[in-house]
C-alpha cells in the first residue's frame, strides 16, 4: 500500500514542474532571461487555505513570473463534511438541514431543492400559497447571498466600506428571513410538502418598510462600487469566459449569464411560483468579470421586485401539503434543480423505499466554476486572480460538501 | 546651551512628536474609519476609547517577538530600523513656526525627499528578508511603486520651488504671506501652477505613503499583510509607526508647500507669530486635516493594481510633472 | 468626465457618516429576538411545575445528530420516572425538529443564546432529571377540561 502524503508532492503543478510561459498577454512585457548571466525562475505561490480572500478554505497553487499567473491549480476538500454521506442516515425532513450547510449562503434554495425532489418522487401538489411563500424567501435569499458577494466583491479590491452597508442591508433580510423561519442562515424551513409555518403577522408591513429604503440603498452600492473608475480599471477585461466554454464546463447561472447563454432554470423549468412572477433575466455579453458583475446587481433588482409582487400578491391557503410524519418515497430516482445565487443547484436523489435516501447527490454549481478557473487563469496578474475568484462568486461549502 | 545638548533637545523633542502622532493617528484612524463604515470603533477603553492606542502599544511591547528560523537574519533585524529612522529624521526640516524648526536648513525640502526615499530600501529589505514569497512580492511592488513615484513627487514641487526661489521650507512658508489683489490668500494652491503641482503631488505623496489607493504593498486581501506578514511585537511596531509618521510628514509638507504652513489667511504674519503657540496649531490642525482627507479617501477608494500604477506613474505623471516644470519656467522667466 | 464616480464615491461615504453607526452595542444593548427564533432546547412545565415530558422518546428519535437522550425507569404501575434527560447543547444544530414533532407539547427553542461555558462538561446537559414522566391521560385530561397554562421560565 502506497503512503499517500508520497503521492500528495507528486501532483499537479508541483510535479509537473514550471511550465514554459505561452505569449505575453497584450500590455505586458517579459523581461529577457538569460541576460548577463542572470537567468529567472518562476515562483509556485500556494494561495493557501487561510487567506483573506479565497471566500472559503480554497487552496490555490499559482505558478507566477513576476506578477504574471502561468499556470493554477485548485486543491480543494479543506471543508469536506461528508454530507452526501450523511444524508443516506437523514430521514428526509432533517436532510434540509444537510443542505442548509451546503451552500450556506443560500439555504432556501438548497432546501428547496431537496423538497422538489421528495415532492417528485412521491407526486405530492404542494398548495399555492406554499409555492409563493417559497418563491419570496427564496427571492429574500438570493438578495442576501449578492450582497455578501458585493461585500466581499469590494473588500477584494480593498474597498472597506462596501462591505459594511451592504452588511447593513443584510441585517434587515435576516431579521425578516428569522422572523419567518426562526433562525438567521439555517433555516430549515422549506420541506417537501410546503413550508413549516405559515408567515408571521406583521411580516409584510417588515418587508415593505426593508423595500423602501432598498432601492436607494443599491443605487447607492452600485455608485460607490460600480461608479468608481478605478473599480472599472480593475475589472474590465479580465476573467474572459465565452458562452461556448462556459456551456462546455457546466457553468451555470449568473456566471453562464455574463458570458451570453441565456439560461435560468427558473424561467427554464419553472418550480415554485416562478411561472406566475414577473421577472426579467440579465444576460451579459462579454462574460468579463465587469459583466458578472453587472448580471448580479440587475438580479438584485429583480429579486427586489419579485418580493413586491409576492407580498402583494400572496394568496390564501394552506402552508403544507398533507404529508405523513414520516417521508416514505417510493423507489425510483429523480433529479431536481432549482436557480440558486449561484447557478443550478440539483439533487439527484435515489431512494429505495425506505426513510432515507439510499444516494443522494448534490450538484454544486461553483465546482465547476472553479474547474474553469484553472483554464482561465493564465495570462492574468495575481491581484487579478482575486478579483476573478471573486466575481465567480465561488462558495467552498458547496463545492466540498 | 551648548551644541550637543540643542541637538538631544531636538532629537528628544522630535522621537516624542513621532510617538504621540502616532498614538493620536492610530485612533484617529480607527475613529474615522469607524465611522465611515457605520459603525463605532473602539469605545470602550478610556473615554470614548482614547486611551486605545496605549493599550495597543502595551501589546505591541509585551508581545512575543518570533523570528521565523529560514529569515536573513541581520537583513530581518536591520530592516525595521531601515524604516523607522529616515522617518524620524524627515521631520527635522519641517517649520512649526517661524522660529521652531529642528534645523534651518537651505534645502529643507531636498533633505526631507533625500530622507524619505530611504524609507523604500526598508520595506524592500523587510520583504526580501522575511523568507515568504508573499513578503517578496510586496517588497517587489514596493520598490516599483515608491522608488518610481519620488521622480513624480519631486518635479511637482520644482515648480514651486521656482516660484518662491528658494528650498528653504522656512522661506517657502514666507513667501505664502500676503494676499493677492487683497482677497486669495498667497498660498500656492491658489496659484493656477501650484493647484496643477498639487494634484500631481497629492498622487504622489498617496503612492509614496502606501495609503489606498495605492497599497499594493500591503495589500490586505491579497498579501496578507505584504511585506510586514513576518514580522512581530516591536519590529512590526516600528514599521507601522513609521507608516503613520510618514502619513503626518508628508501632509505636513504639502500644507508647508501648497496650504501657507503655520500661516492664517488674510491674517499678517507677525500677527501670528506673536500668539505663543498659535502657530504650531495652526500648522498641527491644517497637517491633521490632510490626514483626515487621506482616511476618507481609505475608507472609500478600491485598490489600483500594480501595472496600472507604474502606467499611470510613468506614461502619466512624469511627463505631466515635466511639462509643468517646463510651463512654469517659462511662465517665471517670461513674466516675473 | 474621468473621476466624477470617484468623487460621487467619497460624497456617498460622507452621507453614510452622517447616518451614523447602526452597530448594536452587545452586551450593554441587545437586540430582541423574534417570537419564532430558535436557540436551546427548554421543557415545559404544567401550573403545578411538573414537567409535561411523557418519555415517549419521540424526539429521541428524530433528533438528527442524536443529541437527545432518555434514561427511564419504568415501574411495576406503568408509571414512568426520568432518571435523565440528557441534551447536548454544545452539538445542537437547533434545528427544531424535536420540538416540532413532539406530541404532547412537552419542548420548547428557547430564545436562550448566550450558552457559552467555561468547562466542557458544561456542553452536556440534562434538561430534566430526577422527575416523574407526566402520564397521557394527564395530557387528554388537560386538553379536555380547562387549558392547562404551562408554566414557562
Amino acid at each position: 500500500m502506497t503512503d499517500p502524503t508520497e503521492d500528495v508532492a507528486g501532483v499537479g503543478l508541483l510535479a509537473e514542474g514550471l511550465h514554459d510561459p505561452g505569449p505575453a498577454p497584450a500590455g505586458i512585457r517579459r523581461a529577457p532571461s538569460g541576460v548577463d548571466g542572470l537567468t529567472t525562475e518562476h515562483l509556485i505561490i500556494n494561495m493557501g487555505p487561510q487567506h483573506p480572500s479565497t471566500h472559503g478554505v480554497l487552496r490555490m497553487l499559482i505558478e507566477v513570473d513576476g506578477e504574471e499567473v502561468v499556470a493554477a491549480e485548485a486543491s480543494i476538500g479543506y471543508l469536506h463534511r461528508g454530507i452526501e454521506k450523511l444524508a443516506e442516515h437523514r430521514r428526509y425532513n432533517a436532510v434540509g438541514t444537510l443542505m442548509d450547510r451546503g451552500d450556506y449562503m443560500s439555504g432556501i434554495h438548497g432546501e428547496m431543492a431537496i423538497a422538489l425532489a421528495v415532492e417528485q418522487l412521491m407526486e405530492i401538489e404542494v398548495p399555492r400559497k406554499a409555492n409563493w411563500i417559497r418563491s419570496l424567501t427564496s427571492e429574500l435569499n438570493r438578495l442576501a447571498n449578492h450582497l455578501v458577494w458585493y461585500g466581499t466583491f469590494g473588500l477584494d479590491t480593498g474597498a472597506m466600506g462596501q462591505f459594511l452597508y451592504s452588511m447593513r442591508d443584510r441585517e434587515a433580510l435576516l431579521d425578516i428571513l428569522e422572523a419567518i423561519s426562526g433562525q438567521r442562515m439555517m433555516f430549515n424551513y422549506v420541506r417537501p410538502g410546503g413550508v413549516v409555518a405559515d408567515l408571521p403577522a406583521g411580516i409584510d408591513a417588515k418587508i415593505r418598510a426593508f423595500l423602501e429604503t432598498f432601492d436607494t440603498y443599491l443605487d447607492e452600492h452600485d455608485a460607490l462600487l460600480g461608479g468608481n473608475e478605478i473599480f472599472q480599471g480593475r475589472v474590465k477585461g479580465i476573467g474572459v469566459i465565452d458562452a461556448g466554454k462556459a456551456l462546455a464546463f457546466g457553468i451555470t447561472g449568473p456566471n453562464l449569464r455574463a458570458s451570453g447563454a441565456d439560461y435560468d432554470v427558473r424561467k427554464a423549468k419553472p418550480y415554485a411560483a416562478f411561472a406566475e412572477l414577473e421577472f426579467d433575466v440579465p444576460v451579459g455579453t462579454v462574460g468579463d468579470a465587469w459583466d458578472r458583475y453587472q448580471v448580479r446587481m440587475c438580479e438584485m433588482r429583480q429579486a427586489a421586485r419579485m418580493v413586491r409582487q409576492c407580498i402583494e400578491g400572496m394568496p390564501e391557503g394552506e402552508h403544507i401539503a398533507k404529508v405523513p410524519k414520516v417521508l416514505r418515497p417510493p423507489a425510483g430516482e429523480v433529479y431536481a434543480c432549482v436557480e440558486s445565487s449561484r447557478g443550478e443547484t440539483g439533487i439527484h436523489l435515489v431512494s429505495r423505499g425506505e426513510d432515507t435516501p439510499y444516494r443522494m447527490h448534490y450538484r454544486a454549481p461553483s465546482l465547476f466554476v472553479l474547474q474553469a478557473l484553472e483554464d482561465i487563469l493564465p495570462g492574468h496578474l495575481l491581484a487579478d486572480v482575486v478579483m476573478i475568484i471573486g466575481s465567480t462568486d465561488v462558495m467552498m461549502g458547496e463545492i466540498d460538501r | 546651551m551648548s551644541p550637543t545638548a540643542g541637538v538631544i533637545v531636538r532629537f528628544v523633542a522630535l522621537l516624542g512628536l513621532m510617538l504621540t502622532n502616532g498614538v493620536v493617528m492610530i485612533y484617529m484612524l480607527r475613529k474615522v474609519l469607524g465611522r465611515l463604515h457605520i459603525r463605532y470603533g473602539p469605545i470602550h477603553v478610556g473615554w470614548h476609547g482614547t486611551l486605545q492606542t496605549v493599550n495597543d502599544v502595551l501589546k505591541l511591547l509585551t508581545k512575543e517577538d518570533i523570528t521565523p528560523s529560514a529569515v536573513d537574519r541581520w537583513l530581518y533585524r536591520l530592516a525595521p530600523a531601515l524604516v523607522f529612522v529616515p522617518s524620524l529624521v524627515a521631520y527635522a526640516a519641517l517649520p512649526f513656526s517661524p522660529d521652531l524648526a529642528a534645523v534651518q536648513l537651505d534645502t529643507g525640502l531636498l533633505f526631507t525627499f533625500a530622507v524619505l526615499s530611504i524609507v523604500p530600501i526598508g520595506i524592500l529589505v523587510a520583504g526580501w528578508a522575511s523568507s515568504n514569497k508573499w513578503s517578496l512580492l510586496g517588497g517587489m511592488r514596493a520598490a516599483a511603486q515608491q522608488i518610481a513615484y519620488e521622480v513624480p513627487l519631486l518635479l511637482s514641487v520644482l515648480p514651486i520651488v521656482m516660484i518662491a526661489g528658494t528650498a528653504s521650507l522656512g522661506g517657502i512658508v514666507a513667501y505664502q504671506e500676503g494676499t493677492f489683489l487683497g482677497v486669495v490668500p498667497h498660498w500656492f494652491i491658489f496659484n493656477p501652477l501650484g493647484l496643477a503641482s498639487f494634484a500631481i503631488f497629492a498622487v504622489a505623496a498617496l503612492v509614496e505613503l502606501n495609503q489606498t489607493p495605492f497599497d499594493m504593498s500591503e495589500a490586505d486581501s491579497e498579501l496578507v499583510a505584504g511585506f510586514a506578514t513576518e514580522y512581530s511585537a516591536m519590529k512590526f511596531g516600528l514599521l507601522f509607526l513609521s507608516e503613520f509618521s510618514n502619513q503626518f510628514v508628508l501632509s505636513a509638507l504639502g500644507v508647508t508647500l501648497f496650504f501657507g504652513g503655520w500661516m492664517l489667511p488674510w491674517i499678517s504674519a507677525e500677527a501670528v507669530s506673536s500668539v505663543p503657540g498659535l502657530p504650531v496649531a495652526v500648522f498641527m490642525l491644517k497637517a491633521y486635516a490632510g490626514i483626515a482627507v487621506m482616511m476618507w479617501i481609505r475608507g472609500t477608494f478600491p485598490r489600483v493594481r500594480i501595472d496600472q500604477l507604474m502606467q499611470l506613474g510613468w506614461k502619466r505623471l512624469i511627463p505631466a510633472a515635466l511639462a509643468l516644470v517646463l510651463v512654469a519656467g517659462v511662465i517665471h522667466k517670461a513674466v516675473l | 468626465m474621468w473621476g466624477a464616480g470617484l468623487v460621487n464615491g467619497l460624497r456617498i461615504t460622507l452621507r453614510n457618516l452622517r447616518r451614523g453607526p447602526i452597530a448594536v452595542k452587545y452586551p450593554y444593548e441587545k437586540l430582541e429576538l423574534p417570537e419564532r427564533a430558535r436557540w436551546a432546547v427548554r421543557p415545559k412545565y404544567f401550573e403545578d411545575g411538573s414537567p409535561k415530558c411523557t418519555a415517549c422518546m419521540t424526539c429521541v428519535r428524530t433528533c438528527p445528530d442524536h443529541i437527545l437522550s432518555l434514561d427511564v425507569e419504568t415501574r411495576e404501575d406503568k408509571t414512568k420516572h426520568i432518571d435523565r434527560f440528557g441534551y447536548e447543547i454544545g452539538a445542537c444544530m437547533m434545528c427544531g425538529l424535536c420540538v416540532e414533532v413532539c406530541p404532547f407539547d412537552a419542548i420548547r427553542m428557547s430564545h436562550e443564546y448566550e450558552l457559552a461555558v467555561t468547562d466542557v462538561s458544561g456542553l452536556d446537559e440534562a434538561l430534566l432529571e430526577d422527575v416523574d414522566a407526566a402520564s397521557a391521560q394527564r395530557h387528554r385530561a388537560a386538553s379536555d377540561g380547562t387549558k392547562d397554562p404551562e408554566s414557562d421560565d
